[in-house]
């Protein structure tokens, strides 16, 4: 991904030129992942997937039916009928227009300019997370739905071309793929006003097919971010229901899924094989099945194609890999259950660990990012002004100088993996039992499942603390 | 970024104007409050494209290099500009890409209108922009170590004033270390041609000393344990000099104190393998009584000069090398002075040639040609340095400091003459 550099070391020189050159040695800062190295990781490892393997025993040998006890739900308190959220979609429209044109005028370095700190240290890495633990906040934000409202009914009830049914949400999932191969193969993804012709494009793209297709269509199966925040926030704890505020478990609305499309089940898949991947890239196990030398990263550029393909393959080999574990436990437990039943519905238990991926992978990037994005809105139009009273703070990155703050952001990283991956298994045991009716179906075809989520804890876990390079 | 338009203007205007601001800058020295750039010329500021690693592997350098570069502007400004006019950075990000890093150096030239290019790092990305920069006549002060400036690799275009290169860093480091630690030496090095430049230049260096290199280690970049490396180390070796990088380096150390245990010959290393790490950091008590190349000594010397103090008190470092808001946050201190003499340079360079726009900047060029001497001062803390117009290299004062309770202290500093080698090119013959 794009924040890469912050925590791996630098990396000597491009030498291949010519070997008259004395490249400069100024490359080999060691940051945190040289701490990370001399960690008991393969204890913490052990560790991590023993609680996963021993979430599924307990799961095993309860009674059929009682863990969904554990994801009910009660009434808060009501919620006033008002709905504000047009306005505060005009209003999130209008921020969004500021912050391109801040895109377009401001500092062009990233680490001062709002919009990419905005869209990625914000919103990327920081809102998909809070979706997913409080709930809808897309819907209120989003900048499409208010200026759509704005238009004329007629206009908004044309719905000028049609969007076959057979296309599910494909559209989604293939834009999703798109954005995924901009985050993490293009050359400059933070460049401020790259970001922000891109932003406007797609914001002007999106507002067309919403008119074309109808609005609330396009949305559920066209635009990608809506698609996937509406998927997040069924991991949260709190959602309105009947004018209600509600809470319960975290994942107590996901397992209220039941019918799920297979375009939308490959979309959440997509989610989790991109976010992984996303970790994959930078290994020194990666650069080197590529042919580069994890010390001297060549730069993005270099990488374009090996990316892009590994990107691809890496959702191909994911989504081969999860047709081939549920379609083996639909064999082992003799079942007449329907391939893309199953396939759809458990797709959606591992949007956890989806999730659990990107809080982790993104967690050592945030901490650095979020002080350049708390003194840029200090000082949004670099003119000086101290509007949060930072004055001239700077940013430090001295949590990954020591052993002891290094393993605190690891644990903490691999924490957020583990319970990703616990509260997965559990998830998928309720959406098993839901499809078979013996206690020992449910369990023979869970069994693929297991092994296949206690091995992705396995790879999570190594993800964090194999050595980088790029 | 504020954006000032720039009013045209001929030569002779400028010329003329120069004298009259010159007036009025030293005026409003003394009249606090009273506007400090000369209005009597443009007052549009000079543009410094700065190239910086914002991502990529060379963020956590380029984060340093931001924060020098702002003070040496901030001081700079304060200090009434560059020819009366304000200096103002504007900053890229270059993804330590090589591709991305022309793609930005055209931005400075065509889209931001910089007077010149500065503040790159690292060799691939100075390697990959430095055509881009000569081909639009766009004046490229890279801070880069890299010996592909003197080695004429280059163009007339891309200078290295404010900071010097490997090669001769490396040859300075063979009389001390002969001297004092040993003739016999054994190398680890990573196995790749940055590790083998330092294997080859500095076993010609330590033959000239006569002493020898008894053994090269050459580690695979992707190792990340060492243990079955030590073994290969020669017994009668006197002296090990190591210059890992990458994730693995503390586990290096580790393990190389592990190796030897209270019985160690000298280790010899340059401080790229530590840098902005604390050498107090624990697991890194093996490195007591060991020495290190430092571009600049991190800690505060006893003789510190006036100079370092000043520079450190405008950077926000401490006695430590640390930032002052976070005594964990290590600078880069060995490499970052070079932004701000770098700023330095190019400010005396305009001054020299009266620089007043783009038309000017072959003028500039041969300004900062004709400079040689660079007294130790504020504008050059880390020490006197000579600058050798025909490689467009400048040569200085290298540090050798021992590890002593946890910090770094002086052990040896090298003479600039230790660091000269013959001329490989002479760019002042290359036409603009």
């Amino acid at each position: 991904m794009i924040f890469r550099s912050l925590r791996s070391p630098a990396a000597p020189h491009l030498t291949a030129l010519t070997s008259l050159l004395l490249t400069s040695p100024a490359n080999a800062h060691t940051s945190e992942q040289a701490f990370v190295l001399l960690l008991p990781t393969g204890i913490y490892t052990v560790a991590g997937v023993s609680v996963v393997a021993v979430t599924m025993g307990i799961m095993a040998l309860l009674p059929k039916g009682s863990e969904r006890l554990a994801f009910g739900s009660r009434g808060l308190f009501g919620l006033p009928r008002s709905d504000l959220t047009a306005a505060t979609s005009v209003l999130s429209f209008g921020m969004l227009l500021c912050l391109i044109w801040i895109g377009f005028t401001g500092s062009p370095s990233p680490l001062k300019n709002l919009l990419p700190l905005v869209f990625w240290t914000l919103f990327w890495m920081g809102f998909l997370t809070l979706q997913a633990v409080f709930g809808n906040l897309w819907h209120w934000l989003n900048p499409w739905t208010g200026p759509y409202r704005l238009l004329p009914r007629r206009l908004r009830e044309a719905e000028i071309a049609d969007l076959p049914e057979r296309f599910g949400s494909w559209p989604g999932a293939v834009l999703f793929l798109a954005f995924g191969c901009f985050m993490l193969a293009d050359i400059a993804p933070e460049d401020p006003s790259r970001l922000a012709t891109i932003i406007a494009a797609y914001w002007v793209f999106t507002f067309i097919c919403m008119i074309l297709f109808g609005g609330e269509r396009w949305l559920a199966r066209g635009e990608f971010l809506t698609m996937l925040l509406d998927r997040y926030a069924l991991l949260s704890i709190f959602a309105r229901r009947d004018g209600q505020l509600r809470a319960g478990m975290p994942c107590w609305q996901l397992i209220e899924s039941r019918s799920v499309a297979f375009s939308v089940a490959v979309l959440v898949l997509l989610l989790l094989g991109t976010g992984s991947f996303d970790g994959v890239n930078e290994t020194f196990w990666w650069l080197a099945k590529i042919g580069i030398n994890p010390l001297e990263f060549p730069g993005r550029s270099a990488v374009f194609w090996p990316t892009t393909i590994g990107l691809l393959a890496a959702n191909a080999l994911l989504l081969g890999a999860f047709a081939l574990v549920i379609w083996t436990g639909l064999r082992l437990a003799g079942s007449d259950t329907e391939f893309t039943e199953a396939f759809g519905v458990l797709a959606m238990s591992m949007l956890p660990i989806a999730l659990a991926y990107h809080a982790a992978h993104y967690l050592t990037a945030y901490i650095v990012q979020i002080q350049y994005a708390l003194l840029a809105l200090n000082d949004p139009l670099a003119t000086g002004a101290d509007w949060l009273g930072f004055g001239q703070s700077q940013v430090t990155t001295g949590f990954f100088n020591t052993r002891d703050t290094v393993r605190i952001i690891w644990l903490s990283q691999a924490g957020v993996v583990v319970i990703g991956h616990v509260l997965s298994v559990l998830v998928g045991h309720v959406m098993v039992s839901r499809l078979f009716s013996k206690q020992r179906d449910v369990l023979l075809a869970q069994l693929p499942l297991a092994l296949f989520m206690i091995l992705y804890t396995l790879f999570g876990l190594w993800l964090l603390a194999t050595p980088r390079g790029a | 970024m504020t954006r000032i338009l720039k009013p045209k203007q001929t030569r002779r205007s400028v010329l003329k104007k120069m004298a009259a601001g010159s007036a009025l800058v030293a005026g409003s020295a003394a009249m606090p409050g009273f506007v400090r750039y000369s209005q009597a010329q443009s007052s549009a500021p000079i543009k410094i494209g700065f190239q910086q690693h914002v991502t990529g592997i060379g963020a956590a350098y380029g984060r340093w290099y931001g924060r020098t570069t702002e003070a040496a502007a901030k001081m700079i400004n304060d200090a009434g500009g560059i020819n009366g006019r304000p200096v103002e950075i504007i900053a890229e990000d270059d993804g330590t890409d090589p591709k991305r890093g022309a793609e930005v150096v055209e931005k400075f030239a065509n889209q931001h209108g910089c007077d010149v290019a500065f503040g790159t790092l690292f060799s691939h990305v100075v390697i990959g922009s430095a055509p881009r920069a000569g081909e639009l006549k766009l004046p490229y002060f890279v801070v880069s170590e890299g010996h592909h400036v003197a080695s004429g690799m280059l163009n007339r275009y891309t200078l290295q004033p404010g900071i010097t290169d490997v090669k001769s860093q490396v040859q300075a480091m063979a009389p001390f270390v002969a001297d004092n630690l040993g003739k016999k030496v054994t190398m680890i090095f990573p196995d790749f041609a940055f590790g083998h430049d330092h294997r080859d230049y500095f076993s010609e260096a330590i033959e000239k000393q006569g002493g020898q290199v008894l053994a090269k280690i050459a580690i695979p970049p992707t190792e990340s344990s060492f243990t079955r490396y030590f073994p290969q180390i020669p017994r009668e070796t006197e002296v090990v000099y190591h210059v890992m990088v990458g994730p693995a380096v503390l586990t290096f150390v580790k393990e190389m104190g592990e190796f030897f245990g209270s019985s160690r010959p000298e280790i010899f290393g340059f401080i790229d393998s530590l840098e902005a790490v604390d050498i107090g950091s624990a697991g890194l008590e093996f490195l007591d009584g060991t020495y290190f190349w430092e571009g600049n000594p991190r800690y505060a010397q006893a003789d510190q000069s006036d100079f370092d103090k000043a520079y450190r008190a405008a950077v926000g470092v401490d006695d430590n090398g640390a930032s002052v808001s976070d005594p964990k946050d290590v600078s880069t201190y060995a490499h970052m002075f070079g932004c701000w003499e770098t700023l330095h340079i190019i400010k005396a360079g305009m001054e020299a040639a009266g620089y007043a726009g783009p038309d000017d900047r072959s003028k500039l060029i041969e300004a900062v040609e004709a400079v040689t001497d660079m007294p130790h001062s504020n504008e050059h803390p880390q020490g006197a340095k000579l600058f050798n117009g025909k490689t467009h290299q400048v040569f200085g004062h290298q540090y050798i400091s021992k590890v002593t309770d946890g910090k770094l202290i002086v052990a040896h500093t090298t003479s600039i003459e230790d660091t000269f080698y013959p001329d490989e090119v002479d760019y002042t013959t290359q036409p603009f």
